[in-house]
């Protein structure tokens, strides 16, 4: 016999941490992971819609550019095109305006006017915009287009979530 | 705007700014042509939505008159009568009425709306980019037949 002996005692207690500590690790676990789970899950990705404007190919004339993502009403979800117009300001930075006119809600269109060239035209009550998207006062909009968030990646340009453009 | 509740509320607030309805004509039939009828009204279903969306500012897309199509036609003439002359006494200065149903072309001096006939297109075996951009295509020239008429009119 030699002297270590593991006495009936110390065996049961043993034992009964080793099991205790599997069962509250069992309920801890899923418990954390819980708490933690928002941060593990991957931030903002989906926001960013891809279009399949080349960056390098937008040029100082507005284009248009389709988008097409995926809208979820409930349970049920359908394509939805959505368009911008994208063009290269001054110094050579991009900028995306929404085509929804503020006014009431039609789509606007680039230059269609003739009395007002280059200027965002609404064929609906006859609003304006000048070419950065600022409302020509006099007429129905109050203010000026929306503006989208982009990114560039892998060459192409992607849009986020059209938002109404801070006043300078 | 659509015939939704939350359109209808921004109608009733600018009110002075939609002058014009679309009534979109929508043929049912369970005969013979009842394919046909279904394409007409898918395509003319699917059209509508794309126009509201590009001139939702002015005009209200109706949601549909539907006819069966084996009734008479007097009865139908009459029965659209009925909508022209309730669209007309609510102000309406412009009137479109949206068919692929043929039959709505040889009465076009009885109606008093704008009638568009458009011919309906096999949209059954098109994949959906295909589609849309015909779709797409269709609205375009739509636009300015409406363009054109809301500058007549003024």
């Amino acid at each position: 016999m030699s002297k270590n002996r593991v006495t009936r005692r110390q065996f049961l207690n043993y034992t009964l941490t080793g099991v205790g500590g599997f069962m509250a690790a069992g309920m801890l676990m899923p418990m954390v992971r819980f708490a933690v789970d928002p941060v593990l899950q991957a931030a903002g990705e989906s926001d960013f819609i891809p279009t399949k404007q080349k960056v390098a190919e937008i040029t100082e004339k507005p284009t248009r550019v389709d988008y097409t993502y995926e809208q979820q009403d409930a349970w049920y979800t359908s394509e939805v095109t959505g368009t911008a117009w994208v063009y290269k300001d001054d110094k050579g930075e991009i900028v995306a305006l929404s085509p929804v006119c503020k006014h009431l809600g039609c789509v606007v269109d680039w230059n269609t006017d003739k009395s007002n060239p280059d200027h965002f035209y609404c064929p609906c009550h006859g609003g304006l915009y000048t070419k950065d998207g600022t409302n020509v006062p006099g007429t129905p909009p109050v203010a000026s287009l929306d503006v989208f968030p982009y990114k560039e990646k892998d060459g192409f340009l992607y849009l986020g979530k059209a938002e109404p453009r801070k006043e300078a | 705007m659509k015939w939704i509740s939350q359109d209808i509320d921004m109608f009733l607030k600018e009110k002075q700014y939609v002058d014009t309805a679309v009534l979109p004509l929508l043929p049912v039939s369970f005969g013979d042509d009842i394919k046909q009828s279904v394409a007409m009204t898918e395509f003319i279903s699917l059209l509508s939505v794309q126009l509201e969306r590009q001139f939702r500012g002015r005009l209200i897309m109706l949601p549909g008159y539907a006819y069966l199509k084996p009734a008479s036609e007097e009865s139908l003439i009459s029965g659209l009568g009925q909508w022209e002359s309730e669209l007309k006494a609510q102000g309406f200065k412009h009137i479109f009425l949206l068919t692929s149903d043929s039959m709505w072309k040889t009465f076009e001096d009885r109606v008093e709306g704008g009638l568009i006939w458009l011919p309906s297109l096999p949209l059954e075996n098109m994949d959906e980019n295909y589609r849309n951009s015909i779709l797409d295509d269709q609205v375009k020239q739509l636009l300015n037949l409406f363009v054109q008429k809301w500058q007549n009119g003024e």
